[in-house]
């Protein structure tokens, strides 16, 4: 199969830190990690090869595990069963969020004047949370910390999106690199797509919940939207209904 | 070795020291940040009581190798993402070398914190309140003086590193504020270091692993304020 064409005008190198060059060792996922990390561009500039299944593969594979750990982090706050409910919770909740997600983020780059494919596209939200995760298991022993001394259930959840938030915001710069790198004529849209993804994982994680304090059952009951999710626990609400 | 140190306190180290970080420099760092801060910790804890004074020197080294590890990865990502190009063990080095240099900053004002606490008023007197309060401000402005010199030499390293002042200004930053955030936890964690006159000499509070140091600080905002 033949690759798909390259847009014709190549954007300028090392904007915002990107180069967009081959990796030296496309083959190799523990060396994809590392380009994630320090030469973003080049997984961006792989991705649009014909190996970027395999490399989103991984990257898909990577960052379900990196949020799991995370997991493990949070679920250490209440020990138990949470040990175990917080990782699959979270691992579901991102794989549900890209999914969701994924057709919009096609749609958008579209709309953005980019001429690319689904794989491409699949391969670079792959590659935007899978950063993300990385970061969030560089942040774990620092929760951890936090964890082991608060019961505050309010705090650790505004320190776990506090971290969340930092490294999602590194993931979706790579969505951001992907259109510039493909020509895109307008990069308003991957923004707007980019608060649309933000908002969905916030409702994921009350769809979700409780991933951080105890339940009776694995999923709600009730429905209810993020925002009065929030307002609710730092009310004390939830807790009483728990209780 | 004492050379490095001096080199790394004139703010003149070649960008190459951090290509190729050696073992040595590596322990004469260590040497530097446990020798600096366990004498001027010392001089934090002997107002209180010679016991205190032998803690505080335990737990001020303490405190900074605990959050350089805690936030080693997090500031080697953070260090790779906001494209400085440094790796983890570079990230370590850096770091580091910047609480080095404030660990020897704190060791040479260490004289001058005990000439402080020579003058205070003793805790048993009636103006023990006031000694509190002046030995507090003193450490406060030391620590503080100490942390900004060692990472204006931090900042000048990592300039001289990756050549741009934004990249070496975002990394800094970054650096500050993870430290900062896990550090002021930490320290509540391992409290005291000076010791309230009322309390008894301990080495960690009987509570040092409940609660957190920013819900205490909202809660005397709200005692304050609300």
């Amino acid at each position: 199969m033949n690759p798909p064409p390259l847009p014709s005008k190549q954007p300028s190198l090392c904007a915002n830190n990107f180069v967009f060059e081959p990796m030296p060792h496309p083959g190799n996922p523990i060396r994809a990690l590392e380009d994630l990390l320090k030469y973003p561009g080049r997984i961006v500039h792989e991705l649009h090869q014909t190996r970027a299944a395999i490399l989103a593969t991984w990257l898909l594979i990577f960052g379900i595990a990196g949020v799991a750990i995370y997991g493990v982090v949070i679920g250490a706050q209440l020990g138990g069963a949470q040990m175990w409910i917080a990782p699959a919770k979270l691992g579901l909740g991102m794989l549900l969020s890209v999914l969701i997600c994924l057709p919009s983020l096609y749609i958008f780059t579209c709309l953005g004047g980019i001429d690319t494919q689904l794989r491409s596209v699949c391969g670079a939200l792959f590659a935007a949370v899978c950063l993300s995760s990385i970061l969030l298991i560089g942040f774990a022993p620092v929760a951890w910390i936090f964890s082991q001394s608060t019961d505050s259930i309010v705090f650790m959840g505004a320190l776990h999106l506090l971290f969340w938030i930092i490294g999602i915001r590194f993931g979706l710069r790579l969505i951001d690199a992907m259109g510039r790198f493909l020509g895109a004529t307008s990069r308003g849209h991957l923004r707007i797509w980019s608060v649309i993804f933000v908002l969905v994982c916030f409702q994921m994680t009350t769809t979700l919940r409780p991933i951080i304090a105890p339940s009776k059952t694995f999923l709600p009951t009730e429905k209810k939207f993020f925002l009065a999710n929030w307002f609710e626990t730092m009310n004390g609400t939830n807790e009483k209904k728990v209780k | 070795m004492i050379k490095h140190l001096k080199t790394l306190l004139h703010g003149e180290v070649d960008a190459r020291f951090l290509e190729k970080p050696n073992v040595r420099w590596f322990i004469g760092y260590c040497i530097a940040i446990v020798f600096g801060s366990s004498v001027y910790g010392a001089t934090i804890g002997l107002w209180r009581a010679p016991l205190q004074s032998v803690f505080t020197a335990i737990k001020f080294p303490l405190l900074i190798f605990l959050t350089c590890i805690c936030n080693g990865a997090v500031n080697g990502m953070l260090a790779q993402v906001l494209g400085s190009g440094l790796s983890f063990r570079q990230t370590a080095f850096a770091i580091l070398m910047s609480f080095a240099v404030a660990s020897l900053i704190l060791g040479g004002f260490s004289p001058i914190t005990l000439f402080i606490l020579y003058n205070a008023p003793q805790l048993a007197s009636e103006h023990a309140i006031i000694g509190h309060s002046v030995m507090l401000l003193a450490h406060v402005c030391v620590i503080a003086f100490a942390g900004v010199m060692a990472n204006r030499r931090l900042f000048g390293l990592l300039r001289k590193m990756k050549g741009r002042d934004a990249t070496a200004r975002a990394v800094l930053f970054s650096w500050l504020a993870g430290n900062l955030f896990l550090g002021a936890q930490l320290a509540w964690n391992l409290r005291p270091f000076i010791g309230a006159p009322q309390l008894a000499v301990q080495f960690l509070r009987d509570d040092s692993l409940r609660g957190n140091f920013y819900e205490a600080v909202w809660r005397a905002f709200r005692h304050l304020f609300l």
